[in-house]
């Protein structure tokens, strides 16, 4: 077996390609272990993991690993968000697709897959395919904190008012994505969109 | 009573900083923190706070004035004693693009993740001192500071880890030309002016994470380099990444100064 290929990210960091079928939680959970970590990022394609102190090397067994790991050992959170579909792309995107976006979404069942971008915010995999859509082409100076997002197959809400070029069809209104506990969610959530 | 001071004037970024918060980037919060971190702790030790403590970051300009009483505030070359209103100006510019005025104590703010860092300062408002102490002066970090302040060479990269996305050219680029800081730089990013860095036709952006100090380089070419409160997944490529100890260095040099990077 070759040892998985990782390269540096600054003198402190290291990153590498995700391993396939492994929970986000779980890679997280087992990286923070590590000695000397202080971080880890999961992004949809790669991971990154954060040491306290310079790094030069870091040993391959340990990334190979994180690729034996199962899915997440205790059960994903349930999370639902109350949601009212109104979003400025809605109605253009119904058309567009000829299908009720609003109706579609709210009866998926979705997961937290990778989190970045902003500060709380949440890719969320799980979209029906039928109301999938590229970004837009020229991204929206300010996006509304709440507002429910598409981008290709993932959805999404903005944490907070933002620059941004997802496809807009509602917006979550029972409570901020990120309060001074934290976000909202979490990787490995389970989400429900709740009209 | 607590010593305070009153924002007599703030203008630009002012802002409350500490030395940031760690584990919380899987959940996309970026560590935040000082912008030159050596000179927040500069800053906290001579006003008698600890190193860590949060003080009042200045990029820009700031008057406080003493409000009710004595009050020991430290900026990173001077302790001053302020008396019952006194008034103190503090500014970045010429010599650096950040400053920072500390507070006996350190200036109490509500902790969140983490951090007691981020909120923007207003002329008008009351800051009060905290209760973490400094425990006199940490003679290594002192000294640490002051090495790393006065090495005037180039700024060290590791280089990658997307070099697959930049022509055969484009590392030669970075490490032989010269680069100014532009004055639309802010706290999440750095943003150069110089030779730009050419890409490979059809790079693919999709997001990856990233880390302070990261040289991202949009479709100009033209290297962004992240600060503290980056984005932690970004889809531009990222050609070397300053290494840590050279950070304070490049976010503290002015808009007039010329940068250079050398591999580390």
């Amino acid at each position: 077996m070759t040892a998985p290929a990782w390269r540096r990210l600054g003198d402190r960091a290291v990153r590498f390609a995700r391993p396939p079928g492994v929970g986000a939680r779980a890679i997280v959970r087992a990286a923070r272990a590590w000695p000397g970590v202080v971080d880890v990022v999961v992004a949809m394609g790669d991971v990154a993991v954060y040491f306290d102190a310079p790094v030069a090397t870091v040993d391959g067994a340990r990334i190979a690993g994180l690729a034996q790991l199962g899915d997440d050992g205790e059960p994903a959170r349930e999370v639902e968000l109350r949601a009212v579909y109104d979003g400025a792309d809605l109605d253009e995107l119904s058309r567009e697709l000829g299908v009720d976006v609003a109706a579609i979404h709210a009866t998926g069942a979705y997961r937290v897959e990778s989190m970045g971008f902003q500060p709380g915010f949440a890719y969320l995999v799980g979209l029906d395919a039928r109301i999938a859509a590229p970004r837009l082409a020229t991204p929206r100076a300010r996006v509304p904190a709440g507002a429910i997002g598409i981008a290709g197959e993932l959805t999404g809400v903005y944490p907070a008012e933002s620059p941004g070029g997802w496809r807009l069809i509602g917006r979550v209104v029972d409570a901020p994505m990120l309060g001074d506990a934290g976000p909202r969610l979490e990787l490995g959530d389970r989400v429900r969109f709740v009209r | 009573m607590v010593p305070r001071l009153r924002i007599v004037r703030a203008l630009g970024l002012v802002t409350i900083q500490d030395l940031g918060r760690r584990g919380w980037m899987h959940a996309a919060v970026p560590p935040g923190g000082a912008l030159v971190r050596g000179a927040l702790r500069a800053a906290n030790r001579l006003a008698g706070a600890a190193e860590g403590a949060a003080a009042i970051e200045v990029c820009g300009v700031l008057r406080v004035r003493a409000d009710g009483g004595a009050v020991v505030v430290g900026t990173p070359a001077a302790r001053v004693e302020l008396r019952d209103g006194d008034e103190l100006d503090v500014a970045s510019g010429a010599a650096t693009r950040a400053t920072y005025l500390a507070v006996r104590g350190g200036v109490d703010a509500p902790v969140v993740m983490g951090s007691r860092g981020g909120r923007v300062v207003r002329a008008g408002e009351i800051v009060a001192s905290g209760e973490a102490y400094g425990d006199g002066d940490r003679d290594r970090d002192r000294d640490r500071d002051r090495d790393r302040d006065r090495d005037r060479g180039a700024i060290r990269v590791v280089l990658g880890p997307d070099d697959d996305a930049f022509a055969t050219t484009a590392v030669a680029t970075l490490l032989q030309a010269s680069y100014r800081i532009r004055p639309d730089s802010d706290r999440v990013g750095t943003r150069l002016a110089g030779s730009p860095l050419a890409r490979i036709a059809g790079y693919v952006e999709t997001p990856r994470p990233l880390v302070r100090g990261a040289l991202e380089v949009p479709g100009d070419g033209l290297p962004i380099v992240l600060g503290p409160e980056h984005p932690t997944t970004g889809g531009y490529p990222v050609i070397a990444v300053v290494i840590d100890d050279d950070l304070d260095r490049l976010f503290a040099a002015p808009v007039t100064a010329t940068i250079r990077f050398a591999v580390v």
